[in-house]
C-alpha cells in the first residue's frame, strides 16, 4: 500500500517536473575540484574545448561556466604537481561534477570521477570532516573528532567518551552508519561511545537534515556516514602508519593500514588496517583524573571485486576498548553527590597511572558486511547484509566481592539487510527504491547479580522506501518517502525481581523533500524539509534503577507512577517520537571569501526525556526520581561558517554554532542541551618549503559560552529538606531541574604546525599541536563529570603519518 | 515488480527467524538492602528491636520504620545490626547481607550520630561529623579498625532524640581516621529514640 504511495507520488513528482527542453545556450557547468584527500584544490585550471572556455577553482575549490550550449564538451583539469584529468561530458541543463585529481608522486588510486547524478540520494545540509581534518584529529575518538563541525557537540563522560550530538540531539536520535550499516550497539546510555575506530574512515560526513530516508528510523537529528575509501582496483600495494603520541594520558597510538589490487586481476582489491591505542591517567590543569586510562585494540580486513557490470566486498571490523571511569565519581547516595560537588580536588586522586580499576567499561564490537551490486542497462541492484555483535560489560565498585562482576552485562546481535533499485531513466531524473530488514537480539549475560537494568528483547523491523531525485534547470530535487514497521518481544525482571513479558508493535511514515538552487552567480540555496520518526528503545520503556555515576533512579515509560509495576503500552497513552526538521543552507562565494549560513528549525513531537516526578527514600538515602515522560521539544539553531583567504596563504576560518532548545509543551529548557560556541582559525599554507611540503602553522581559538538556557537548579540540600519536611518538590513545579548550576563559557587556545617530506614512493607527515596550550582551568555543560572534575588541561601531541 | 518481490521474499524471510524472546535467568541480588534490623540487647531483660524496611528496593516507596527505639536510663545495650534483602525469602542465600559485609570490614564502616547527650556513654553526639569523636565500637576489620556490626551504648537520662546509622564502602580508602564523608554511601538512616 504504502509502496504504491511511493510509486504514485514519485510520478506525480516527476509529471510536474518534465516540462518543455530548456533553450539551447543556458546550460550550467558547475562543481569542486579536490584532492585525493577530499581537499578543495584552490586555483586549478579548467577549460573547455568547444568554446574555448576556461575558468580557476575558487577558495573552496568551486568552479562555475555557465551559458553553455547544449552539446558534447572536453573538460580538462590542470594543477601544477597533478596529473591531468580529461574527459568528455554532455552538457544538458544543470551538471555538476566533483572533480578528483591525483597528485604525480602517488599511484594508489585511479582518478575518481564522481558523478552525483550516480547517487539518487542526495544531501542538502551536509559537513565532511575529509582524511587531511581526520589526521590532523588523529589519536581522538571518532565523537571528539566531529566536534569540529559547527551544529555538531558532544555529550561527554569524562576524557575517553564522546557521543556525538548532531543539532542539540543525540542517542537514539542520530543515526551512525558505519561503512552503510546502521551501527547497533547500545546507544540509549549517554555513557556509550559508538564503537568505532576512527582511523577505519577516510571521511565522515554529518548529514544535518533528516533526508537519509535509505537507512530507516532513527535519523531525527541526522545522519554520521563514517565513509571508508574505495578498495583499490589495479595492482600495487600501498599503506599508511600512524604514529601519535599525547602528553595529556601520556598516551601512545599506533594505527597502520595497507592495501592493494590483484596482477593481471584489475578490479580486484583487498585492505587490512589495525589501531593500538593505551593511554594512562588524563589530567586536569590542576589534579589527576584518576583511572581515566583507555586500551584499545582494533582490526579491520576488507576484500572485494569492482567490475563494469557487477561488484561484491566483504568487510569485517573488530572493535575492543577497555576504559576507566573517573574514580571520583563512584557515589552511593544523593549525598555523596553533593560531597562530591563541594570538593575542590575529587576523591580516590592519585599519582599517575596506567592501571584501570572499578569503574570502568569493557565494550567490544564486531562488524561483518557482505555487499554486491549488479549494474544493468535498466539500472543498478544492490544487496547489503550486515551482521554486528555487540558485547558490553561495566563494573562498579561494589558491596561484597563484586568488584569484578560486571553490574551490566550486555550482548546485542544484529543482522541487517538491505536491497536498493536505482535507476536512472534520463539525465533530468533519478529513481531508487529498496526494502531494509533487522533482526536484533539483546541479551543479558548471566551473573551480573542486580537486577538487570533494561530487559532481553527480540527486536524484527522492516521497512520499505522509495526516492528520487529530479534536475530542473538550476534546481535540483529530491524527494522520498519510507516505510517501517517494528515489533519487540521483550522479557525483564521488575525492581521486585520478578518476570515480566509484553511484545509491542509501531509503524510509522517519514518523508523529506528538499531542493537545490544556484543563485544568480555565486550562491547556492539548499532547502529541506523531513519529517523522521523513531520507536522507542526498550531503555525508555523499561529501565529501572541507578545507573553509572547516576544520583538518580530512572524509571521507564510503562512503568506504573505509584506502583513501579510494569504496565502493557496499550493501557497507557504513548505515542511515537516524530520530529519536523527544517534545514536551509546558503552559500556564497565572493572572489576570495565563502560563507556558509544554515539555519534550521526541528520540532520533535512527543519527544521522549527523564523528567523530574519526585523523591523517594531507600536505605541509602533520599533520591530524586525521573521517569520517562514525552512532550514536544524545539530546536532551533544555526550554523555559520566561513573561509577568507586574506592572502594566498593564509586562511581564516570562523566557525559559529548556535542553538535553543526548549520543551515547547511546558515551557521549559532541558539539561544537557549544548552550548553556543564560536571559533576563529588562521591557518598558514606553503606548498613547498625548500625539500619540504605542505607546510602549515595554525592556531584556533574557540570560546564556548555558558549554557543560560539551563533549568532550574535544585540541590541535594533542598531535596533532602523537603524530604524531612514531607514535602513532594515537584508537586507544584514539575519542571527540569540540575544539582548544579552550569559553569562558566570558556576561551581554549590551541596550536599546531606540520610539514611533509616526500620520497619517491613514500610521504612522511609530521604534525605538532597542543589543544588547551593555556592551561585553561573550565567545565564543559556537556560533561557529565562537570559535577566531579575540572576538564582536561594542556595537551601536546606529537603524530607521524607516513603514506608508502 | 520483479525485485519488489525478491524484496518481500527476503523480509518473510528475516521474520522466521523467531520472533519471541526467552525468559532470561533470574540474578541472585546479594547488594540489595531493603531491611535494617537494629536489636538493643541490655545485658539483663529483653531485647528492643526496630526495623526499618524498604518495601520496593529501587521503587518510588519510602523506608518505613516500626517505630521508636525505646531504652531504658540505667541499662546498657549492646546493639548488633542485621541488613537483609527483604525482597526475597529468607530462605534464599542473597537474603542475609550482614555477612557479605562483615567479609568485607576492611572496606566498609559504620557511623553514628545522635541528639546531643541523649547517651552518657558514649557522649557527645556521634562521628558522623567528626570521626575521632566517641563511639563504642565492639568489633574490628582484619586490619584492626573498628566496623561497627556490634557496638555498646548507654543511654544518658530520659529524653527523646534522633539516632542516626551510616555505612560507608571506603575501599582502599578506609583507615583510622577516615571520615563519614569518604566513600560510597551503602546505608544511611534516621531513627526516633526515646530514653525513658
Amino acid at each position: 500500500m504504502i509502496y504504491k504511495y511511493t510509486i504514485l507520488l514519485t510520478a506525480a513528482v516527476f509529471l510536474l517536473f518534465t516540462r518543455s527542453a530548456a533553450q539551447e545556450c543556458n546550460g550550467t557547468f558547475t562543481g569542486r575540484v579536490l584532492d585525493e584527500a577530499n581537499q578543495p584544490m584552490i586555483g586549478a585550471t579548467i577549460t573547455l574545448s568547444q568554446g574555448q572556455k576556461g575558468t580557476i577553482t575558487d577558495a573552496v575549490g568551486n568552479f562555475h561556466f555557465d551559458k553553455l550550449c547544449k552539446g558534447g564538451y572536453t573538460v580538462k583539469v590542470q594543477y601544477l604537481g597533478y596529473e591531468n584529468l580529461e574527459f568528455e561530458i554532455t552538457i544538458a541543463g544543470a551538471v555538476t561534477k566533483i572533480l578528483h585529481l591525483k597528485e604525480d608522486v602517488q599511484q594508489l588510486r585511479e582518478v575518481v570521477v564522481e558523478d552525483e547524478l550516480e547517487h539518487t540520494e542526495h544531501a542538502h545540509n551536509l559537513a565532511t570532516l575529509n582524511s587531511k581534518q581526520l589526521a590532523e584529529s588523529a589519536g581522538k575518538t571518532l565523537g571528539e573528532s566531529l566536534k569540529e563541525i559547527p551544529g555538531v557537540n558532544s555529550i561527554q563522560t569524562g576524557p575517553g567518551i564522546f557521543k556525538p550530538v548532531i543539532h542539540g540531539v543525540h542517542s537514539q536520535r542520530v543515526l551512525i552508519l558505519n561503512h552503510g550499516i546502521r551501527q547497533e550497539g547500545q546507544q540509549w546510555g549517554a555513557e556509550h561511545a559508538p564503537e568505532i575506530d576512527p582511523f577505519i574512515a577516510s571521511d565522515v560526513s554529518v548529514i544535518k537534515d533528516a533526508s537519509s530516508i535509505k537507512y530507516g528510523t532513527d535519523a531525527i537529528g541526522g545522519v554520521i556516514v563514517v565513509n571508508p575509501a574505495p578498495l583499490p582496483e589495479t595492482a600495487g600495494i600501498g599503506g599508511t602508519l600512524n604514529i601519535i603520541g599525547q602528553s595529556n594520558g601520556r598516551s601512545g597510538t599506533v594505527s597502520g593500514m595497507m592495501e592493494g589490487g590483484i596482477k593481471n586481476h584489475d578490479g580486484w582489491g583487498w585492505r587490512v588496517q589495525g589501531t593500538a591505542k593505551r593511554s594512562g591517567d588524563f589530567h586536569a590543569p590542576s589534579y589527576m583524573l584518576t583511572n581515566t586510562g583507555i586500551k584499545e585494540l582494533n582490526f579491520s580486513a576488507a576484500t572485494g571485486y569492482h567490475g563494469q557490470q557487477f561488484g561484491f566486498e566483504i568487510f569485517f571490523s573488530h572493535f575492543n576498548s577497555e576504559l576507566g571511569i573517573l574514580k571520583g565519581t563512584s557515589i552511593g547516595s544523593p549525598d555523596d553527590l553533593e560531597k562530591a560537588m563541594e570538593r575542590s580536588t575529587p576523591l580516590y586522586t592519585a599519582p599517575f597511572s596506567y592501571d584501570i580499576g572499578e569503574p570502568r567499561q569493557e565494550v567490544q564490537h564486531n562488524l561483518l558486511k557482505l555487499s554486491g551490486h549488479v549494474k544493468t542497462k535498466r539500472g543498478e541492484l544492490r544487496l547489503q547484509y550486515g551482521f554486528q555483535n555487540n558485547q558490553r560489560k561495566e563494573f562498579d565498585l561494589r558491596i561484597g566481592d563484586l568488584s569484578n562482576t560486571p553490574e551490566l552485562n550486555l550482548r546485542l546481535n544484529t543482522h541487517t539487510i538491505e536491497t536498493e533499485w536505482e535507476t536512472v531513466p534520463s539525465e533530468k531524473w533519478s529513481f531508487s527504491t529498496g526494502a531494509t530488514g533487522m533482526f536484533q537480539q539483546n541479551r543479558k549475560v548471566y551473573g551480573t547479580q542486580r537486577v538487570p537494568f533494561i530487559p532481553d528483547f527480540n527486536n524484527i523491523s522492516a521497512g520499505l522506501f522509495g526516492v528520487t531525485k529530479v534536475h530542473l534547470d538550476e534546481w535540483t530535487i529530491d524527494l522520498g518517502v519510507r516505510y517501517d514497521y517494528r515489533y519487540y518481544s521483550v522479557a525483564g525482571y521488575d525492581y521486585k525481581n520478578s518476570l515480566f513479558r509484553s511484545t509491542l508493535q509501531f509503524n510509522n511514515i517519514s518523508a523529506t523533500a528538499g531542493a537545490t538552487v544556484g543563485l544568480r552567480e555565486n550562491g547556492t540555496l539548499n532547502l529541506n524539509i523531513s519529517s523522521a520518526w523513531r520507536p522507542p528503545h526498550v531503555a525508555e520503556l523499561y529501565s529501572v534503577g541507578t545507573h553509572q555515576s547516576a544520583a538518580a533512579n530512572e524509571y521507564g515509560f510503562l512503568l506504573n507512577d505509584s506502583t513501579n509495576e510494569v504496565l502493557d503500552i496499550d493501557d497507557v497513552s504513548f505515542k511515537t517520537e516524530q520530529a519536523l526538521k527544517f534545514v536551509t543552507t546558503y552559500q556564497h562565494r565572493w572572489h576570495d571569501f565563502t560563507l556558509e549560513i544554515s539555519p534550521y528549525a526541528n520540532y520533535i513531537f512527543n519527544y521522549i526525556y527523564l523528567r523530574p516526578t519526585g523523591i523517594s527514600q531507600n536505605v541509602r538515602g533520599t533520591y530524586a526520581y525521573f521517569r520517562y515522560t514525552q512532550t514536544d521539544a524545539l530546536f532551533l539553531g544555526a550554523d555559520l561558517s566561513a573561509v577568507w583567504r586574506v592572502h594566498p596563504s593564509v586562511k581564516v576560518t570562523p566557525k559559529v554554532s548556535l542553538l535553543r532548545a526548549s520543551d515547547a509543551r511546558n515551557d521549559d529548557y532541558l539539561v544537557f542541551i549544548p552550548s553556543n560556541w564560536y571559533e576563529v582559525a588562521i591557518r598558514y599554507d606553503r606548498p613547498t618549503f625548500g625539500p619540504l611540503k605542505n607546510f602549515f602553522v595554525e592556531s584556533k581559538t574557540k570560546y564556548v559560552s555558558r549554557q543560560n538556557r539551563a533549568p532550574r537548579v535544585v540541590t541535594v540540600k533542598e531535596l533532602n529538606d523537603a524530604h524531612d519536611q514531607g514535602i513532594d518538590p515537584f508537586e507544584n513545579d514539575d519542571s527540569n531541574f540540575d544539582f548544579m548550576p552550569a559553569p562558566s563559557g570558556y576561551f581554549l587556545w590551541n596550536v599546531a604546525a606540520g610539514v611533509s617530506v616526500k620520497r619517491e614512493k613514500t610521504q612522511y607527515d609530521f604534525r605538532l599541536g597542543s589543544d588547551n596550550l593555556l592551561n585553561t582551568t573550565y567545565r564543559e555543560y556537556t560533561n557529565r563529570f562537570r559535577y566531579y572534575a575540572d576538564d582536561l588541561g594542556r595537551n601536546f601531541i606529537i603524530s607521524i603519518k607516513c603514506i608508502f | 515488480m520483479r525485485d519488489l518481490l525478491i524484496v518481500i521474499a527476503l523480509t518473510v524471510l528475516l521474520l522466521s527467524f523467531g520472533c519471541e524472546v526467552e525468559d532470561p535467568v533470574r540474578e541472585d541480588v546479594p547488594e540489595l538492602i531493603t531491611k535494617v534490623t537494629l536489636t538493643f540487647s541490655p545485658t539483663v531483660g529483653d531485647p528492643v528491636v526496630v526495623t526499618a524496611t524498604d518495601p520496593d528496593g529501587e521503587g518510588v516507596q519510602d523506608v518505613q520504620v516500626d517505630g521508636a527505639i525505646k531504652l531504658e536510663a540505667t541499662k546498657r545495650y549492646s546493639l548488633s545490626l542485621t541488613l537483609a534483602n527483604g525482597l526475597v525469602k529468607p530462605s534464599d542465600p542473597e537474603y542475609d547481607v550482614t555477612e557479605e559485609v562483615a567479609a568485607e570490614g576492611d572496606e566498609h564502616i559504620f557511623f553514628f550520630s545522635w541528639t546531643n547527650d541523649i547517651f552518657s556513654d558514649p557522649s557527645g553526639n556521634g562521628n558522623i561529623d567528626n570521626r575521632s569523636d566517641d563511639v563504642n565500637y565492639q568489633d574490628e576489620d582484619t586490619n584492626g579498625l573498628p566496623l561497627g556490626l556490634e557496638t555498646s551504648w548507654t543511654p544518658g537520662a530520659a529524653s527523646s532524640g534522633e539516632f542516626r546509622v551510616v555505612l560507608k564502602h571506603q575501599p582502599d580508602l578506609k583507615s583510622a581516621t577516615s571520615e563519614s564523608g569518604i566513600g560510597e554511601t551503602d546505608l544511611d538512616l534516621t531513627f526516633t529514640v526515646n530514653v525513658e
